[in-house]
């Protein structure tokens, strides 16, 4: 009996370490709810991000530049499944990552008022309503999606993985993407064409581009790698290589395949 | 004696020798260097073999009279070695080099001293700091300044420091403001005489600016002129009610000095809050300037406001370069500077009259510059709630890493970046001590979509010469040589060589790192090398022995 009391009184101790001093000062945020979910709280909560967060996660929360912070408008949240895990990142912070934690000095208000500012970023409102059931058959079969694009390790590398596109795009940018292919293509997916003094020609997606040199992948998954300086001459080409869906697909099919595609995040 | 014996006897006299503070440099001299004196610092031009202080010379060319690394030599560089700093931040400083011992800054407010041909250290410098800095934009520090036997360093918690050259004790420690209220610094100091000239950091934290000069000796401020004018000033009334008292207007990049004229000049930067104008209407001198101060009192001789009334973050924290240039058949001395804001200007340094100015970058903020030299602003161009579209973006056109003027050539060697933002206004009420920006700023496409280049601009008219295109970005300064070459540097880790007279790439190696530093060059025992620092590691380049 004896020992058994000194092996609880270990574990608390044990836990009170693991956790730190933010597990004994901030009790709030254990169990709890979020108390702190009205109008009000949303407009504090918008006002202390301003403050605090932009700097890495843009002022929009849609991402800081050049990757520093990550899109907090998509719902879902990496390192977070609960209102009370996102209290914990908030104050604490991530181990290991740029994410700092605001520490024990804000009230615990504020930090619920910062959890319900970033739900209120996310929205399925635009979310067509289709099957991703269906959606998931059109990939690997009418749409051909899959030849160019992988999901979860599978299917081509002529497109970006699509694994979890469903945590960076919105199902109307998904949309936008079936039906306006060219009107937002990241500079990886740009094609670049290069001819050689030779008269040999090479044309692939450009996987990366510097000052001096640049790689691509070739129709057939062939890496290639130039120096700019050398006896070529290049052109970039900033289209898409994905065909527009507008005629291939019926609004219902597309609908569906957006369903699929935002379905498409993380396992929690 | 044999002979024997007296070779035996003479070796042992030579591996007796005391070696700690003997530089591979000059292994015959006493001292690790030479006093360095004002006379030596006047003439630091004439000693090209030193990089004496920040921008290698008083007029701030970052110009070298070294050539053995020329165009024909100069794709035969090779590493000669490599210093890594130890704590992992940004790393923007530029090393000084006296008689073969290399002074470098490190992150966040250290400074080690190493032989200049072996890169191996002879002491560090690791300055204390507290644990509640305030401070924007990393923790870093750009540089020493020195004279005759001490180092002056600016800390981050805002403090000037006096270290002993030879040894890397502390010598003074003057606090130059109270790092709590959001004051730091990160620049190196300029030698004016027997004075630290000195600015400060805090743009981001409603701070009020001002720039220092402190002797050298004791440390004791001899004088201080704010960059925001006090309620006893008629350029005050360039600020809407108390909007002065945090107007920001920092001086966070060293100036230049001008002896026969016994002027400072500096550069100010962004007036506070950042991207909320409405709170400080008015013109808010002298943010965005270069000030013209007496090198003794500190007094205002001139100003030039490059960017009145800003509200896009256009710190004109650029070197003001000093070169006399013919201009309509007329030797003038001018002041060449290509500005945050994306336009290039040619003053004259005596009185601070606009004499001509080009964009020199992507901008579409302003038709273009009045006979003043004064912006003629588009309008709807202010930030907004929703977000308004302004090149160039908030890190500006090029910004405080170092241009270089060629006298061979007669160009200015500048960064620059055809970017474009998103700039948001907000409220926000200020409290000492927290950022202070009323707003933010945002790319809206990858930062691939945009490009830097090198461009070579000819004062006498504002014209490009020639470019050299770098993919994506450069954040790197540029340095120019007697033997016609240009050195820079771009973000995704390359260092490479132009042509100075057609932009030609010569030379280039792959280091890796993120680049935000300049290049510096100087020669030991003949030998010239080029320094430049990239990601957290000092590399030194030089042709085979």
């Amino acid at each position: 009996m004896r020992r058994k009391h000194l092996t609880q009184c270990l574990l608390v101790i044990l836990v009170i370490t693991l956790t730190g001093p933010s597990w004994t000062t901030q009790t709030i945020a254990q169990d709890t709810n979020n108390p702190f979910t009205s109008r009000i709280d949303l407009r504090m909560g918008q006002r202390l991000f301003q403050t605090q967060c932009t700097t890495c996660h843009g002022l929009n929360a849609t991402g800081g530049n050049e990757g520093i912070g990550p899109d907090l408008t998509t719902g879902r949240f990496r390192h977070a499944d609960t209102d009370v895990g996102l209290y914990r990142v908030i104050r604490n912070g991530v181990r290991g990552t740029a994410m700092i934690g605001l520490g024990a000095e804000p009230p615990d208000q504020s930090i619920w008022q910062l959890v319900t500012y970033l739900h209120s970023l996310s929205s399925t409102a635009d979310d067509p309503g289709g099957s991703p059931v269906i959606g998931r058959q059109l990939f690997n079969g009418k749409g051909n999606c899959n030849r160019c694009h992988m999901v979860n390790g599978e299917g081509g590398r002529l497109g970006p993985d699509l694994s979890f596109v469903g945590e960076r795009r919105r199902p109307s940018e998904l949309l936008a993407d079936l039906v306006n292919p060219d009107d937002e293509v990241s500079p990886r997916w740009w094609t670049m064409k290069v001819s050689g003094l030779d008269g040999r020609q090479f044309e692939g997606l450009r996987m990366h581009e510097d000052t001096f040199t640049f790689r691509i992948m070739d129709a057939d998954e062939n890496l290639r790698s130039f120096e700019k300086y050398g006896p070529w001459s290049y052109e970039r080409i900033q289209s898409s290589t994905m065909p527009n869906y507008t005629q291939s697909l019926t609004p219902e099919e597309r609908n569906n395949l957006v369903a699929y595609l935002f379905s498409l995040r993380r396992d929690r | 004696m044999t002979l024997t014996r007296l070779i035996i006897f003479a070796l042992l006299l030579t591996l007796g020798r005391p070696t700690t503070a003997q530089p591979t440099a000059e292994p015959e001299s006493p001292a690790v260097f030479s006093p360095v004196t004002w006379e030596r610092l006047l003439n630091a031009g004439s000693e090209p073999h030193n990089w004496l202080m920040y921008n290698g010379t008083l007029d701030s060319k970052r110009f070298s009279q070294l050539d053995q690394i020329d165009t024909s030599t100069v794709a035969s560089l090779k590493l000669k070695w490599a210093h890594h700093i130890p704590q992992l931040d940004r790393a923007e400083t530029t090393p000084l080099v006296v008689d073969g011992v290399m002074f470098i800054t490190e992150s966040p407010s250290n400074v080690v001293a190493v032989d200049a041909i072996t890169g191996r250290p002879f002491w560090r410098y690791d300055h204390p700091l507290p644990d509640d800095l305030r401070i924007c934009c990393g923790r870093n520090n750009r540089g020493v300044a020195i004279l005759g036997e001490t180092l002056y360093m600016s800390t981050l918690d805002a403090h000037l420091v006096a270290i002993d050259g030879r040894s890397g004790s502390l010598l003074w420690n003057q606090e130059v403001a109270d790092h709590r209220s959001g004051y730091s610094k990160t620049a190196a100091p300029l030698i004016v005489k027997d004075r630290v000239v000195t600015g400060i950091a805090g743009g981001e934290y409603g701070i009020r600016g001002f720039l220092d000069a402190y002797d050298a000796d004791t440390g004791e401020r001899e004088w201080r002129t704010y960059t925001i004018p006090g309620p006893d000033h008629p350029d005050n009334r360039t600020w809407a009610g108390d909007s002065w008292r945090t107007g920001g207007s920092p001086t966070w990049i060293t100036g230049s000095y001008d002896p026969e004229l016994n002027l400072v000049y500096w550069g100010t930067g962004n007036p506070g809050p950042d991207w909320n104008g409405d709170v400080r209407q008015g013109d808010n001198l002298y943010a965005d300037s270069v000030l013209a101060l007496n090198g003794d009192t500190g007094e205002m001789s001139w100003y030039f406001q490059f960017t009145p009334h800003d509200v896009h973050d256009w710190d004109a924290i650029q070197i003001p370069v000093l070169a006399d240039i013919e201009l309509d058949g007329e030797t003038r001395k001018a002041m060449l500077w290509a500005n945050r804001n994306g336009f290039y200007y040619t003053l004259d340094r005596e009185t601070g009259e606009f004499l001509l100015g080009k964009a020199f970058a992507r901008q579409t903020w302003a038709e273009g510059l009045d006979s003043n030299g004064r912006p003629i602003r588009r309008p709807g161009t202010f930030p907004s709630q929703e977000g308004t579209l302004v090149a160039p973006i908030a890190g500006g056109a090029t910004n405080w890493w170092s241009p270089a003027y060629s006298p061979r050539t007669g160009l200015l060697y500048v960064n620059a970046f055809d970017g474009e933002a998103l700039f948001f206004s907000r409220e926000q009420e200020y409290v000492e001590g927290n950022t202070f920006t009323g707003g933010g700023t945002e790319t809206p496409l990858a930062i691939d979509n945009y490009a830097s280049a090198i461009r070579a601009i000819d004062p006498s008219t504002g014209d490009i010469k020639w470019e050299f295109p770098i993919t994506p970005r450069s954040r790197a300064g540029v340095l120019a040589t007697a033997g016609d070459v240009v050195f820079s540097a771009s973000v995704d880790g390359y260092f490479y060589a132009l042509d100075a007279t057609n932009g030609q790439p010569l030379w280039d190696i792959a280091l890796g790192g993120p680049v935000h530093a300049s290049p510096m060059t100087y020669a030991v025992n003949g030998q010239q090398f080029v320094t430049m620092t990239i990601g957290n590691v000092v590399y030194t380049f030089g042709l085979d022995d």
